[in-house]
């Protein structure tokens, strides 16, 4: 398999028109990691597909035009380019409706899955079988997805403990998950 | 799309604390820009956001039952869940209901917790027996109040019943009742 590098330089090499196999591997291959990003920063879905959009159409568009000299150092390329349209964004630039207008046609439409859905009854009766500690850990954590240091000036610990804790809770919920180990 | 395998990668601990942003700017940095170049180890840290999303969901939906702040349940009612709330002191009696209106059901149960090392939350029926526990429960010493989330589906289903609470302290090798607490339920439709 190709690795990113090499698909990046395949597209700068090639003719107007003639990568369009490579583009879409490489829009493919980036999309959920870009989204992942926008999802950590911006907290939004829709702001993250915006994102990947923006990041990735740009991104082709300088590899078409030899704009990107280091394709091996392509994930530091679109890190770049992320924090900069996460600014844009969230300043609420209407750069995303030009490049669209630009680009969005050129690549064949690629869909970018989000998380597979969980067994919510396994996933549930594993929750039970933890101990409380890491049960109240976890929920408190991921409701809003705050820090140790958040959850921890609630419960009257440490940040150091509730990472702690919140690993090995996360530990345990996939192991059982997985069903290496039974569900008490 | 198959995805290669990663040379170095991330542990579920990083991740996770990338995710939460628990990392310091260097290291979220240097993370990143893997995750931006790492087909495995971005997957992995999707599957984990799954995961966080689905506990969260499941929370929402009043399918954890989890001991929790005060803090905790006001950012609920913050957020427009509707949290039937019950307060009670020790040796007090509550009568109790749900409606199909209310999202989540929250116990509040005052109690001392100075000087006690470790909690446990007892739960038995009207006539003392007992038919649940939850050892070692989290609590914050400075504050002398347990909050407890019920599942709603089990509280749905129970028939008019009576339900008593007892909080133990342990101290060193000993232990003590820090209170009982008693709730009268009565089933959606018929309740107070």
């Amino acid at each position: 398999m190709l690795s990113d590098a090499d698909l990046a330089r395949s597209i700068a090499a090639a003719a107007p028109g003639e990568a369009s196999d490579a583009e879409g591997e490489l829009y493919a291959r980036l999309a959920p990691r870009v989204r992942l990003y926008g999802l950590r920063h911006l907290r939004d879905a829709q702001a993250a597909a915006d994102l990947v959009q923006q990041v990735l159409l740009m991104t082709i568009e300088h590899l078409r035009d030899g704009k990107i000299r280091e394709p091996e150092r392509l994930a530091s390329y679109i890190l770049g380019m992320c924090r900069m349209v996460v600014l844009d964004l969230r300043r609420g630039s209407l750069r995303r409706d030009r490049v669209l207008r630009r680009f969005a046609d050129d690549l064949a439409g690629v869909e970018v899955a989000g998380p597979t859905c969980l067994d919510t009854e396994r996933l549930r009766d594993c929750l039970a079988g933890l101990g409380e500690r890491e049960r109240t850990v976890l929920v408190l954590t991921f409701h809003a997805e705050r820090t140790a240091a958040e959850v921890a000036g609630e419960l009257g610990l440490t940040a150091t403990n509730v990472r702690v804790i919140r690993h090995r809770a996360l530990g345990r919920l996939r192991a059982c998950l997985d069903d290496m180990e039974p569900a008490t | 799309m198959s995805v290669t395998t990663c040379a170095r990668p991330l542990e579920p601990a990083v991740l996770i604390d990338y995710w939460l942003g628990d990392l310091t700017p260097a290291e979220e940095e240097d993370v990143e820009e893997h995750l931006l170049g790492c087909g495995s180890c971005g997957e992995r840290l999707g599957e984990l956001v799954a995961l966080t999303g689905s506990v969260r969901a499941l929370a929402d939906d009043g399918l954890v039952r989890a001991v929790v702040t005060s803090a905790f349940v006001d950012s609920l009612v913050g957020e427009r869940f509707t949290v039937r709330e019950y307060r009670l002191v020790p040796g007090g009696r509550i009568e109790c209901t749900v409606t199909p209106e209310d999202d989540l059901v929250a116990a509040h149960f005052s109690v001392d917790l100075r000087g006690v090392s470790r909690v446990d939350f007892i739960r038995c029926d009207a006539e003392g027996r007992e038919e649940n526990r939850l050892d070692d429960i989290p609590f914050d010493p400075a504050t002398p109040e347990i909050v407890l989330l019920e599942r709603m589906d089990r509280v749905r289903a129970l028939p008019a019943c009576v339900k008593r609470v007892k909080l133990i302290g342990h101290e060193g090798n000993d232990q003590r009742v820090l209170g009982e607490y008693v709730f009268a339920h009565t089933p959606p439709g018929q309740g107070p």
